[in-house]
């Protein structure tokens, strides 16, 4: 209905304040993201000379929706803990009547159940329980998709050469068992490190490699996902013309098993390389149709990111006002989802976008992006991003020693990371400010 | 996968006439498509049928649609903001026609206020289809009117703009009081200008050669807030990575504007109320007192003297900072002005965005006057920022007008197309009327109906508003 309001007028209850009534326990989270989730932008606050700067924690909460919503989040714990229970006691059966393969299956689904909802560390301790039993069986393939799992998730939480292991060892047994689709799975992990580290030549040469092994086992959609990552070497390369054939490819592949969130990140990836070439209208026509297929996937996140790439794409033409209103519809997205990832990269994008229309108070974007990487599950290469633009910010509006301070920082991360392509550009910044 | 066809219906006699509306049926299943296509050919509009959204993108991108038909599926409110921003700047300005099972009270009113065109009840009524149809009112001429001349007074990048007898008493107040160094205490709902009249006092006041420092204390988190007005010294807390000059300090020598200072907590305000009173401050994490010469402007959007009662704001701060006060008339009661200010943007987003406005149609003056604007000033720069993005020409037009204010020309069931209300609708429109106008406060909206706050709650309950 309406933004909440206390009682006798008052203002609604903030966010910020909210949350610092809430011991920071692990078992409260879910609670902290229904508290987020309910919060909503007061009611006078679009109009407010603080609305250009409303974040997260200025939106209002109203403890009688709290309350309300209280036992449909306890329901959703409870159906998650059994679901974990379950998983374990049928393990412990399987176990006990002598057949491992049902116990490492049921552990995998428990893995998988974590996984959903972002809790990655939760996800990775049942997926490493599962992988040790797995060593006990004759069919390899579960030991195969765990190790794709956990190199999948180490990536994400930016344990890249943790990654690389799982990943190597998942191809080495994939390639002994012959199994074709989960030496695609590894090869596209091997490339997705490679590119996360600047060796663009390397994750071309695995995903080649994976895209041969996917089209040896007809996987469809294994196929579509290794031709987008070839058009992102492509692009990045500079080939435009050759991103765009394959990300033709990537859409027939996807087209034919009707991957509606397929099609939407090739869609975004398409986007990408149009924007480049300077067709505005037509990458802007992409990414509308991507956004299409994402709400007709039902996915949140996918609609979230394409948001997030149509408001750089609205920056980077100088097209403020379009870029502010796309920002804000991925915030909203964001939140509604509980997308904290996602949530740090509006907030850094719109502090660029202050930057950008040299508006000092729009550092309040980058201490709440701060904020949320606190609480959030860890994401180091958004956390580096997100200096990195920190210290652009004060270096525009000529604060240089913060400057140097923020670009540290992100230096810091992405060399612990071994993103050489980010930490380039770090280097670079930090060189223009000495100069 | 394989794109489904476009299912064209058979050409209709009068679809060849330039003036046929242009319908697009998005998501239409057989049935529905099946019944509606007749329906058309009797309107001279011509109709095309794409089975879901992703291929409604395409053909929105591809010609000139006047009307998009489509049926709001599991999530309706969800669904409606998405098509608002869909057909956002589309070729046209298509409006949105939604279909849905048992829409509510309170979809009826959300879908207004995003400013579809129509929602109509599943199953379709031949009747109320065409109805709004017609209403879409295709071909209507629109007249253009030049914009009006602006006599504006510079401050900096901002201007004072208005001559309405509001205004002209602020003009007198702002006159009286810069000379001064008093300080003073702007009220006025949001987006009424408050930083421009704080501009406009420093700028023709003694300390006009020295800074404008202004705050924002409800942008700023709360933790701080402190920091940014006193300044701290490095390693002070956590994020403290270098020393900072606080706005104080900043604004030595000239002026400091504190905006939306009823945000600021008790134990802020103290600390300001000492800053006031000894014109010295301390950085956070330092122990030497800093002399401050600064002349202080406040404003608010709230009412001070019911957050003192309320307990939330300190009573002798209030009287430090209240030494004058301007209030500042809403855009409601000031008159001729919104036509003066709509020129006045329309040539400052002209020139920003390289479009030679030279005027509005008659119909987009008439909905701008007829727009209720909660966001006052600030709303209305917005809402002409946003036309002449999408204008295509010199003139203004109502299709270049957000939905929000379009809304207006259209109406919605029924109910304001000359056919009489239910009580029901009544009621329930009356009542989202009052909580927009109370900022969604049920307490104060109560006593406004002259109904207990239980009542409220279970009639916005019952009618989902």
């Amino acid at each position: 209905m309406t933004a909440p309001k206390g009682r006798d007028g008052t203002p609604a209850l903030r966010v910020e304040r909210a949350l610092r009534l809430l011991p920071d326990l692990e078992a409260l989270t879910p609670l902290r993201a229904l508290l987020v989730a309910i919060s909503r932008a007061d009611a006078g606050a679009q109009w407010a000379s603080s609305g250009p700067y409303l974040t997260m924690g200025k939106r209002g909460v109203d403890p009688g929706e709290l309350r309300r919503r209280l036992d449909e989040t306890l329901e959703q714990i409870t159906e998650h803990l059994s679901l974990l229970y379950h998983a374990y006691v049928d393990a412990l059966e399987a176990l006990s009547a002598g057949d491992p393969a049902p116990a490492v299956a049921a552990l995998v689904r428990a893995g998988h159940a974590e996984e959903g909802p972002g809790r990655l560390s939760q996800a990775r301790e049942w997926y490493e329980v599962a992988l040790k039993l797995a060593d006990e069986l004759q069919d390899r393939r579960p030991e195969i998709a765990i190790l794709g799992a956990l190199g999948r998730l180490a990536r994400t939480q930016g344990h890249f050469q943790q990654g690389a292991r799982y990943f190597q060892r998942c191809l080495a047994l994939a390639e002994a068992e012959f199994d074709q689709s989960g030496v695609a799975e590894a090869c596209a992990g091997l490339g997705s490190l490679a590119a996360a580290q600047g060796q663009w030549g390397g994750a071309r040469a695995w995903y080649r490699k994976g895209l041969t092994a996917a089209q040896a086992g007809r996987d469809l959609k294994k196929i579509g996902h290794l031709y987008h990552r070839l058009a992102s070497v492509d692009y990045h390369d500079g080939d435009t013309a050759a991103a765009l054939e394959h990300l033709q490819e990537a859409r027939r592949s996807v087209e034919s098993i009707q991957d509606a969130e397929g099609l939407a990140r090739v869609l975004a990836a398409q986007g990408d390389v149009e924007s480049d070439q300077g067709q505005a209208d037509a990458a802007a026509l992409s990414y509308r149709e991507g956004l299409a297929w994402a709400r007709r996937a039902a996915a949140p996140e996918v609609e979230c990111a394409i948001l997030i790439r149509l408001a750089v794409f609205h920056l980077t033409g100088d097209r403020f006002h379009e870029a502010e209103e796309e920002l804000r519809r991925a915030e909203q997205t964001a939140i509604a989802h509980t997308l904290s990832r996602r949530l740090v990269q509006v907030y850094t994008l719109m502090g660029k976008l202050r930057g950008r229309q040299k508006d000092e108070t729009g550092f309040v974007f980058f201490e709440q992006a701060i904020e949320l990487c606190r609480g959030a599950e860890r994401a180091p290469s958004a956390e580096g991003r997100l200096y990195h633009e920190y210290g652009n910010f004060r270096s525009m509006l000529g604060s240089p020693d913060e400057a140097r301070a923020y670009l540290e920082k992100a230096r810091a991360i992405f060399e612990s990371l071994g993103e050489t392509g980010e930490l380039e550009g770090v280097e670079a910044d930090l060189e223009r400010i000495a100069g | 996968m394989p794109t489904p066809p476009i299912v064209k219906a058979p050409p209709a006699p009068a679809a060849e006439s330039p003036s046929a509306i242009q319908v697009l049926g998005v998501g239409l299943d057989g049935g529905l498509a099946h019944s509606i296509r007749p329906w058309m050919s009797e309107l001279h509009a011509h109709i095309e049928f794409v089975p879901d959204l992703p291929h409604a993108v395409r053909r929105l991108a591809a010609g000139h649609w006047d009307v998009v038909l489509t049926v709001l599926g599991e999530h309706p409110d969800e669904d409606l903001h998405w098509w608002s921003n869909a057909l956002r700047g589309r070729t046209g300005a298509p409006r949105l026609i939604a279909f849905a099972h048992r829409p509510s009270m309170g979809l009826a009113l959300r879908a207004e206020q995003l400013g579809a065109q129509d929602l109509l009840a599943l199953p379709v009524r031949r009747e109320e289809l065409l109805r709004s149809l017609r209403r879409v009112g295709r071909g209507t001429s629109e007249v253009a009117v030049p914009l009006e001349a602006t006599a504006e007074e510079d401050v900096g990048r901002y201007a004072l703009v208005g001559q309405s007898p509001a205004m002209l008493e602020v003009y007198k107040l702002i006159a009286r009081v810069a000379p001064s160094t008093a300080t003073v205490l702007i009220q006025g709902e949001s987006g009424t200008g408050k930083e421009v009249v704080a501009r406009a006092i420093h700028a023709n006041g003694p300390k006009a050669s020295g800074p404008f420092v202004a705050l924002n204390c409800a942008a700023i988190p709360e933790n701080l807030l402190e920091s940014e007005l006193f300044g701290h010294e490095k390693g002070a807390f956590s994020g403290a990575v270098t020393r900072k000059i606080g706005r104080f300090e900043l604004a030595r020598g000239g002026t400091l504007f504190l905006d939306e200072i009823a945000d600021m907590s008790l134990p802020l305000q103290a600390k300001i109320l000492r800053a006031v009173q000894e014109r010295e401050i301390e950085r956070v994490g330092g122990g030497d007192p800093i002399p401050i010469d600064v002349r202080l402007i406040a404003a608010s959007n709230r009412e001070l003297r019911e957050a003192i009662a309320q307990g939330r704001f300190r009573e002798d701060l209030y009287y430090r900072l209240a030494v004058v006060i301007v209030r500042l008339p809403r855009l409601a009661d000031r008159g001729g002005d919104l036509a003066l200010l709509a020129a006045y943007f329309a040539r400052q987003f002209g020139a920003q965005y390289g479009k030679h406005i030279t005027g509005f149609s008659d119909r987009a003056l008439e909905l701008l006057s007829a727009h209720r604007w909660v966001g006052n000033v600030r709303e209305l720069r917005n809402a002409i920022e946003q036309a002449v993005i999408v204008a295509n020409g010199d003139t203004v037009l109502v299709e270049h007008l957000a939905d929000e204010i379009r809304g207006h020309e259209g109406s919605l069931s029924g109910t304001m197309s000359g056919e009489l209300a239910t009580l029901a609708e009544a009621e329930a429109r009356h009542i989202a009327r009052v909580l927009a106008h109370t900022g969604g406060q049920i307490g104060s909206a109560a006593t406004i109906l002259g109904i207990h706050r239980n009542t409220l709650t279970r009639k916005i309950r019952e009618y989902g508003l």
